[in-house]
């Protein structure tokens, strides 16, 4: 975890970004009231980085993740991948966008098709970009398992989610991210539903995976410790603003908003610390 | 005389490969007023132990042997009819989803009265909105809300007129299964204040059991940590925390990751849990133990007694005593 080589440029970078969400007109509800997920926030995340962003629920974390990956589409202000702007992105340019972006989600008992065999789940990205040849496909996803520690990857192949433990869900669940090689990564509270013992084994993958490819990642959670753990910076989000951000280290033992102090004091830890 | 005490308690499961141990011969007691926590990675067999408390468990699950006691009475052989009289009414519990324990078509007020009423046919309205209030006011719901339904409710105080319900018959025992674990830090830490305070007021015994060590660590005085359907070492929150003898638990608490402790996360090896299917008394976690060695391969594991109140599970007696598992 060494943070003092020198940093070139932003990749990702959120410019004044506002989500508003309406809640549906019905036909008895009073006029419909607007929640605002993400007020004019400003962040920039560089290139090779593991940024974390930290919030208790409803905070608007995992809204701003999924802006990013664009799942939806900003109510106001810019979002500028790589310097260009994604926003009006559509088409053939969305997707070769994608093939740059990948998401990692919470819930691995959810975010798996039950239908599709762990080859398929993971082939499936290169069959829709059209990447390589059935044969060098086939290769690839069996290194690509290899990679997230589900080895011999051939054995999995054709074992299917049900057959999986959590862990290893969640292990496919980042190889069906990696396996296009993305730019940046976002990891929405990707061990929250895992034991401590797994979580740990995931963060170090996401480590090396980090390292080995070059990747940028966005790791989303409400538990400080890991974001301190895993992450270079940490911003902290509050209903819909940052509050704070700052390097990992600094965060945790120089606190300067009440937000940041009062998470701080309320994350779970030994009254008995060894 | 003991609050509760569990003997050799054994609980199987018929599957399609053969009848499963998930709770293997496993023994704890409670004082009156006590706070016992179970900590345990999914599927180590915790949630079976609060089932099997109250009677709950579901049809393919058998108890094999063993006894609990429960104010001199041997819960096991209990009847339907029997369990009625004590579930709710002498043990109660907090369930793992406060979101969907609570029924949406009744106001919360209604349900927490139903509990009581159910278990005091007779009492009178007056007697009932004094205990409403005293509830209410126990767990901090301003009375105001109290007719509500649940959806205003935010999952906090959801979670808060749960406990309310738990504690509408004063219970001598209530048993917390993951009561936090779909909450955020924030309302957690203010939830196992109001556990802890409410617990301390009522003289009531707890059975916390939680996945999280370091929320059980704050919860708990006396804790059992469990791997694959035994316990594995037992003893106060101090001698377990402060100086783990086990090498799961060190595994577990190493694995941990809390604000105070990141310069010796060690990242464990684990493999697959073994399969609980055969009883041939072999020590369940060698696969995965870092000090796991020729001698204790095949051979039985056993209590081992490091103080009057902690033991462990293991094969080998020295490092046990030692303290750390270097030879």
């Amino acid at each position: 975890m060494e943070k003092a080589d020198a940093r070139t440029r932003l990749l990702v970078e959120m410019k004044q970004v506002t989500k508003a969400y309406m809640s549906r007109k019905r036909f008895f509800a009073r006029p419909s009231q607007t929640v605002l997920a993400l007020n004019s926030i400003d962040l920039g995340i560089e290139q090779g980085e593991i940024f974390g962003l930290v919030g208790q629920s409803g905070s608007g974390k995992t809204t701003a993740g999924r802006l990013l990956v664009k799942l939806e589409s900003p109510t106001a202000g810019e979002i500028f991948f790589d310097k260009a702007p994604i926003n009006q992105l559509k088409g053939p340019r969305l997707k070769a966008y994608r093939s740059k972006v990948q998401m990692i989600f919470q819930d691995p008992y959810q975010s798996l098709n039950p239908h599709l065999s762990i080859a398929e789940t993971v082939l499936e990205p290169l069959m829709v970009q059209k990447i390589g040849t059935p044969v060098t496909r086939m290769e690839k996803v069996v290194h690509t398992l290899d990679t997230v520690g589900l080895s011999p990857g051939e054995a999995f192949c054709q074992r299917y989610p049900h057959q999986l433990s959590g862990g290893q869900r969640q292990r496919v669940a980042i190889a069906r991210a990696i396996v296009m090689e993305p730019h940046f990564i976002v990891a929405d509270e990707p061990t929250s539903m895992l034991d401590a013992t797994i979580a740990i084994q995931l963060f170090r993958l996401l480590e090396e995976i980090k390292s080995a490819f070059g990747m940028t990642i966005l790791f989303i959670t409400h538990n400080l410790a890991a974001a301190r753990y895993m992450c270079d910076r940490i911003a902290v989000i509050h209903e819909g603003h940052i509050v704070e951000v700052n390097t990992a280290e600094n965060i945790i033992r120089h606190p300067e908003h009440p937000y940041t102090k009062k998470l701080i004091k309320v994350q779970p830890g030994f009254k008995y610390s060894r | 005389m003991s609050l509760l005490s569990v003997d050799n308690l054994t609980i199987g499961y018929q599957t399609k490969k053969g009848l499963l141990r998930a709770v293997d011969k496993i023994s704890f007691r409670l004082e009156k007023g006590g706070s016992l926590g179970f900590v345990g990675e999914s599927g180590c067999g915790k949630t079976t132990i609060g089932m099997a408390l109250m009677g709950l468990l579901p049809d393919n699950a058998e108890i094999l042997g063993g006894h609990i006691r429960f104010q001199d009475r041997d819960l096991v052989s209990l009847t339907e009819i029997e369990w009625q009289q004590v579930r709710g009414a002498k043990i109660a519990m907090i369930f793992q989803a406060a979101m969907n324990a609570l029924n949406p078509v009744f106001p919360v007020d209604e349900q927490v009265k139903e509990a009581i009423v159910t278990h005091q046919p007779d009492i009178s309205d007056s007697d009932l909105t004094d205990r409403m209030k005293e509830l209410f006011d126990l767990v901090d719901i301003p009375i105001g809300r109290m007719k509500n339904y649940p959806h205003e409710y935010s999952g906090g105080m959801k979670q808060r007129a749960v406990i309310a319900m738990a504690l509408a018959c004063n219970p001598a025992l209530i048993i917390a299964d993951e009561p936090t674990t779909a909450l955020d830090v924030i309302v957690q830490d203010q939830i196992l204040r109001e556990i802890k305070t409410v617990q301390q007021k009522t003289r009531t015994g707890l059975i916390f059991i939680s996945h999280d060590i370091a929320v059980v660590a704050s919860v708990c005085e006396q804790i059992c940590v469990m791997y694959a359907g035994q316990i594995v070492e037992t003893g106060t929150r101090k001698e377990v925390f402060k100086s783990p003898r086990h090498p799961y638990t060190r595994t577990l608490l190493g694995s941990y990751l809390s604000l105070d402790n990141l310069n010796d996360i060690q990242v464990p090896d684990m493999k697959e849990t073994p399969d609980q299917l055969s009883d041939d008394g072999e020590c369940r976690f060698s696969s995965s133990c870092a000090a796991c060695n020729k001698k204790c391969a095949h051979s039985s594991p056993d209590w081992i007694d490091i103080s009057p109140t902690h033991k462990a599970f293991c094969c080998n007696p020295e490092m046990i005593r030692r303290g750390h598992g270097k030879s």
